[in-house]
């Protein structure tokens, strides 16, 4: 117990209250796999528009199913899907910038006029392309959105291979003789995990918003599959009957992202005091 | 005329000055020597009003004449310093870049010493003094100089601007901090003479802080050598240097790469003066000169190449170390690139006769991958030796033994095999830095500057260091310096080059003896 009472006090506030936010959060998530307090699909007449109460905490939707239970469902689908999101755009930003900013020349050229491009659109309406062309459902979801935010990765990973490319420490790599690919991924790539975690963490939260954004839009996930931007939309024809139905996946989205914003600033705010 | 009682001055944590006293005489330089950390900025900081606003002044009190300027307990008092700032006391910075506004002229920046302290000039007075001024600290060609901005003009005159700067009002009390250290050896003469002459002429008083006890000497009427935020010892100058009586003071002293009288380095005695008369060759130089593309700025124009380094032709010895001695920009750097085959821009041919050559830089905080371990590092050039090529493949185990070797021959000790850079200091850096070098047994290693940012006892550690390593593994070095003091303490055969080319190479001591060129003998002052 001791312990954990001086890690904390090293910890700053920004870490500490978004490692409790998105701990909750996960914890929610990875439960809502294998249990919620109802079926998330089990409807009942008799139960329509319940307000919050003991037995359902965030209330019952227009088919008198949980709302509490599509919540964490939809939370846990959020995340699942967000997550694959940033590894697909985080790997490929490594893969890309990598190069780029390691070797330069032409092909830099070309790849960064692309994600000038990219960066030119709104990211939503570039997802909404991607959609109409590969069509919609999860995978493909996952897909666009992954494109969409690969060029904010490959910029940061790419600025920072620059930067690092003429250190001393990697000209003297250089001249020992290690190869290139080495060179790349294991004497600069462990340099910029600070930089890039901090990407990888407000990317995580732009993937929440983009991904709550299409399902609302009703292209995203879909039925019978919960979704909070699905859940959003559904509850805004009973916004003056049933005004709860709104606010749970409203808010469930507002703590999620604050959540990982805090903690993202506190992993940077602990990088820069070390 | 300034006292300093009993002054300790803390930031956030404990006290980095701690009761140190101080007299500086009328028309007197007092210089302040000491490693850095040892407080002496800070202490120059805080006689000055200077001093960043989380600086706490815990005891002691300054005087200025008979004025009180700052006691211990009471918050500065601001607007008592506007009045001497400037006008009863100036203060010259290290590093001349940084110190003026880059976006002003010179001569605007300069005159607004006079609109602030001097009321009544007209714009013409003004502007004459400040000519006037400029001519006095040896810029001849002050009308240029007043229309230009700082980064029109060299080092040298940026500093000659700061110190007119400082003069113009004839405060009795300069602060200089530093004031040489960014600067080439010949540049460095010159401002010291001109400091020399202003105190002459002006009979204000100077406080004079730097690392650099040569220069100490040459300028300071007394010393106050100052270690861990105390005045260790002070006292006349030449009595310091002939009868230091603290143990620190001594290894200062003794630390002054020095090349008056013998060379106190031991190996370099035990060795055989006379070399065996074939030496082999180890690389060779023929004919090379380097170029680096000029950018003409625009998109289409086609890029310029510019000659850095001009006919360079020279051998490279095994087991010796040759010295290369040259102020920044002469291209020693560029030669060093070539040799290495990083820089391929070149005409003439490098050859070598061994392994790979490895180098060492000048920065311990750059030269180490800061995310691995000092282990790992050791190691790492023996695992890409096993990649490159599979017959000198090595057992991790035996990679392991060889890393731990050198990092006794480099005299750490065995805990350090697994801390990180940034738990070491600089000279214990550097120490790696040549243990990685070496640690594939290159023929040659280029040294570029191994020791320029390291304090004075340390530079010492290391020169020793390099010099025990060579008698022992053979390796040959290319030391590349703008110190010829510390050249000629660890060099063989010295080499001076200057725009590019190289003007002189010779024996250490036939080319202290009798230096056939120009140059060499002002380096040599």
């Amino acid at each position: 117990m001791k312990k954990i009472g001086a890690w904390i006090k090293e910890q700053n506030g920004y870490f500490l209250a978004g490692l409790a936010m998105a701990g909750l959060v996960l914890v929610l998530a990875v439960l809502s796999f294998f249990w919620t307090p109802y079926s998330t699909t089990a409807m009942s007449a008799a139960e329509r528009f319940q307000a919050p109460s003991l037995g359902h905490i965030f209330g019952t939707d227009n088919y008198g199913r949980d709302i509490f239970s599509r919540v964490m469902d939809g939370i846990g689908e959020t995340l699942f899907v967000s997550s694959l999101i940033v590894l697909l755009s985080a790997v490929t930003g490594i893969l890309v910038g990598a190069f780029t900013g390691y070797f330069g020349g032409i092909l830099d050229e070309i790849v960064m006029r692309i994600t000038d491009a990219v960066n030119g659109f709104p990211s939503i309406l570039l997802a909404l392309v991607a959609i109409s062309i590969l069509g919609s459902g999860k995978q493909n979801l996952i897909l666009s959105l992954g494109i969409v935010f690969a060029p904010s990765f490959i910029r940061i990973v790419r600025s920072e291979f620059l930067r690092l490319r003429d250190a001393d420490y990697i000209v003297r790599a250089r001249l020992m003789g290690v190869k290139k690919l080495r060179i790349l991924f294991v004497h600069i790539l462990p340099n910029i995990f600070s930089t890039f975690w901090v990407s990888v963490t407000i990317g995580f939260n732009n993937a929440i918003l983009a991904e709550s954004g299409m399902s609302y839009l009703g292209i995203g996930i879909q039925p019978p599959d919960a979704s909070l931007g699905k859940m959003l939309s559904d509850a805004q024809g009973y916004l003056g009957r049933a005004p709860w139905y709104a606010l749970a996946p409203g808010l469930a989205i507002v703590w999620i992202v604050l959540g990982f914003s805090l903690l993202s600033e506190g992993i940077r705010r602990k990088g820069e005091a070390a | 005329m300034i006292r300093i009682e009993n002054l300790s001055v803390a930031f956030d944590g404990p006290e980095v000055v701690k009761n140190v006293s101080l007299t500086i005489e009328d028309a007197e330089i007092l210089g302040v020597v000491g490693e850095s950390g040892s407080g002496k900025s800070v202490t120059a900081l805080t006689l000055m009003g200077l001093a960043a606003s989380n600086a706490r002044v815990t005891t002691g009190k300054i005087y200025y004449d008979d004025t009180l300027l700052l006691e211990a307990g009471k918050p500065r008092d601001n607007g008592l310093y506007r009045e001497f700032q400037g006008d009863k006391m100036s203060m010259v910075f290290q590093e001349p870049m940084t110190s003026l506004n880059p976006t002003k002229k010179a001569g605007t920046q300069v005159e607004e010493m006079l609109i602030l302290h001097a009321k009544g000039m007209t714009r013409e007075e003004r502007r004459e003094k400040v000519l006037e001024t400029f001519r006095n600290v040896g810029l001849q060609d002050a009308e240029r100089v007043y229309g230009c901005y700082p980064h029109q003009l060299s080092g040298g005159m940026r500093q000659r601007v700061m110190i007119a700067m400082a003069v113009i009002l004839h405060p009795g009390l300069i602060v200089a901090d530093e004031p040489t250290t960014a600067l080439d050896v010949s540049v460095q003469n010159q401002i010291m003479d001109l400091l020399q002459k202003i105190n002459r002429e002006q009979k204000n008083s100077l406080l004079f802080i730097t690392h650099d006890l040569n220069l100490a000497r040459r300028l300071c009427g007394r010393i106050a050598v100052m270690q861990d935020g105390r005045v260790v010892e002070s006292g006349p100058t030449e009595e310091i240097f002939e009868n230091p009586r603290q143990d620190y003071t001594k290894k200062l002293i003794a630390a002054v790469p020095k090349r008056i009288g013998k060379k106190k380095m031991d190996q370099k005695e035990g060795r055989e003066p006379e070399k065996p008369p074939e030496r082999k060759k180890l690389a060779e130089i023929r004919d090379l000169s380097v170029f680096y593309r000029e950018s003409t700025g625009s998109l289409f124009g086609r890029s310029r190449k510019k000659c850095v380094v001009e006919h360079a032709d020279f051998q490279i010895y095994r087991g010796e170390i040759l010295g290369l001695v040259g102020e920044s920009g002469c291209g020693k750097t560029s030669l060093s690139k070539a040799i290495l085959g990083i820089n391929r821009m070149i005409e003439g041919e490098v050859i070598h006769y061994s392994n790979a050559p490895q180098m060492v830089f000048q920065d311990p905080y750059s030269s180490l991958n800061p995310v691995k371990t000092v282990g790992w590092l050791l190691q790492e050039p023996l695992r890409a030796q096993g990649i490159l090529d599979p017959s000198k493949e090595m057992s991790p185990a035996d990679r392991e033994a060889a890393a731990y070797e050198m990092l006794r021959k480099v005299g750490l000790e065995e805990k350090y095999f697994h801390r990180k850079p940034s738990q070491l200091s600089g000279g214990q850096r550097q120490r790696i830095s040549i243990g990685q070098a070496l640690i594939t047994k290159p023929g040659l290693v280029i040294a570029d500057e191994p020791v320029s940012a390291l304090d004075v006892t340390i530079q010492a550690q290391i020169l020793e260091l390099i010099r025990s390593l060579q008698a022992e593994l053979g390796t040959a070095f290319l030391f590349i310096s703008h110190d010829i003091n510390v050249i000629y303490q660890v060099s063989d055969r010295i080499m001076v080059m200057r725009d590019g080319k190289i003007l002189e190479i010779g024996e250490t001591e036939e080319l202290f003896r009798n230096p056939k060129n120009a140059y060499t003998r002002e380096l040599l002052r």
